[in-house]
């Protein structure tokens, strides 16, 4: 079950936010929800980084609560991809770097309209993110 | 989305051109402070000069046009697979040198919007390509004038009224 997605730019900026089953909502506004989101994934890939064993390893991918997952994808160009989902979702990593390369470059870096640093307000990039992730076998 | 399309589509060559063309409107705004016509005819001159020189070299194995009508063929499906990787989808004449193309996903539009949004810019965007148009025709010897009309995107028509010789 995919629950919502987040993506920020290398900057920290909120680039956009899609909601499909949560049921229980933050009594916040979605800014200052997208900035809590921001600072808890920055500091934890930090002690990732900082407490890993061996000089290679020590990337930040997913953590789990007894309830959600948080999937967390980085590209290289330094765009956060967050997905929640049920604890017992898998491959998320490749579904994630798919919706990258299939509707992110697709609709956004093509996208002239598509300012970069600024909040994606493409409807259409929207539409495509929903229908993307509807189609995935995670979603159910 | 029909993935091996979008792969094709996503070759670093085409993709290189997509992105300079889909600058050049924001370029003209940015730097030049010009009103809207005077940024359209700009792009229309870029597209007009393009167009000219590209037709030389599509055109060097194709014997030559027996009408109008041929060259307006040639420019739906040769020119149109080189430049927007498909063909044009409907093309309707009157007879009397006004051709309409309509192409049913243009390629760039068709990142931008599905819907009404970021309709008040196609006109920096269509500017080109119609230059574009006009140029290859021009060399074949038409003259003409190219207009585009959008009413719904992605799907977007493109006017060339032939002038008698």
């Amino acid at each position: 079950m995919i629950f919502n997605i987040y993506i920020f730019d290398n900057h920290g900026t909120f680039l956009f936010y899609s909601e499909y089953k949560r049921l229980k909502k933050a009594d916040m506004s979605y800014s200052e929800e997208g900035k809590l989101m921001y600072g808890l994934l920055y500091s934890l890939k930090s002690m990732c980084q900082k407490l890993s064993l061996t000089d290679s390893s020590g990337t930040f991918n997913c953590y789990r609560t007894n309830k959600y997952k948080l999937n967390y994808f980085e590209t290289p160009s330094g765009l956060w991809f967050v997905i929640n989902t049920d604890v017992n979702a898998i491959g998320m990593r490749e579904l994630i770097q798919q919706l990258y390369q299939q509707v992110y470059v697709e609709y956004v870096v093509k996208n002239p309209e598509c300012e970069r640093g600024k909040p994606v307000e493409s409807a259409l990039f929207k539409q495509e993110v929903d229908e993307f992730l509807r189609r995935a076998p995670q979603f159910r | 989305m029909n993935s091996v399309n979008s792969t094709s589509q996503n070759s670093p060559e085409t993709i290189v051109f997509d992105l300079l063309y889909s600058q050049l409107p924001r370029y003209f705004s940015e730097s030049m402070q010009l009103d809207l016509n005077a940024k359209v005819s700009k792009l229309e001159q870029i597209g007009f000069e393009t167009g000219y020189r590209l037709v030389e070299r599509l055109t060097r194995d194709t014997p030559r046009f027996k009408s109008d009508l041929d060259v307006v063929k040639f420019i739906c499906k040769e020119f149109w697979s080189v430049l927007f990787k498909k063909q044009v989808d409907n093309l309707r004449t009157n007879h009397q040198g006004v051709y309409v193309l309509q192409d049913s996903k243009f390629r760039f539009l068709s990142s931008m919007s599905a819907s009404s949004q970021y309709m008040a810019s196609t006109p920096c965007y269509l500017a080109f390509p119609c230059g574009l148009i006009r140029g290859a025709l021009s060399n074949l010897g038409i003259t003409s004038v190219v207009t585009a009309e959008v009413t719904d995107l992605p799907s977007c028509k493109f006017q060339i009224q032939a002038q008698a010789a």
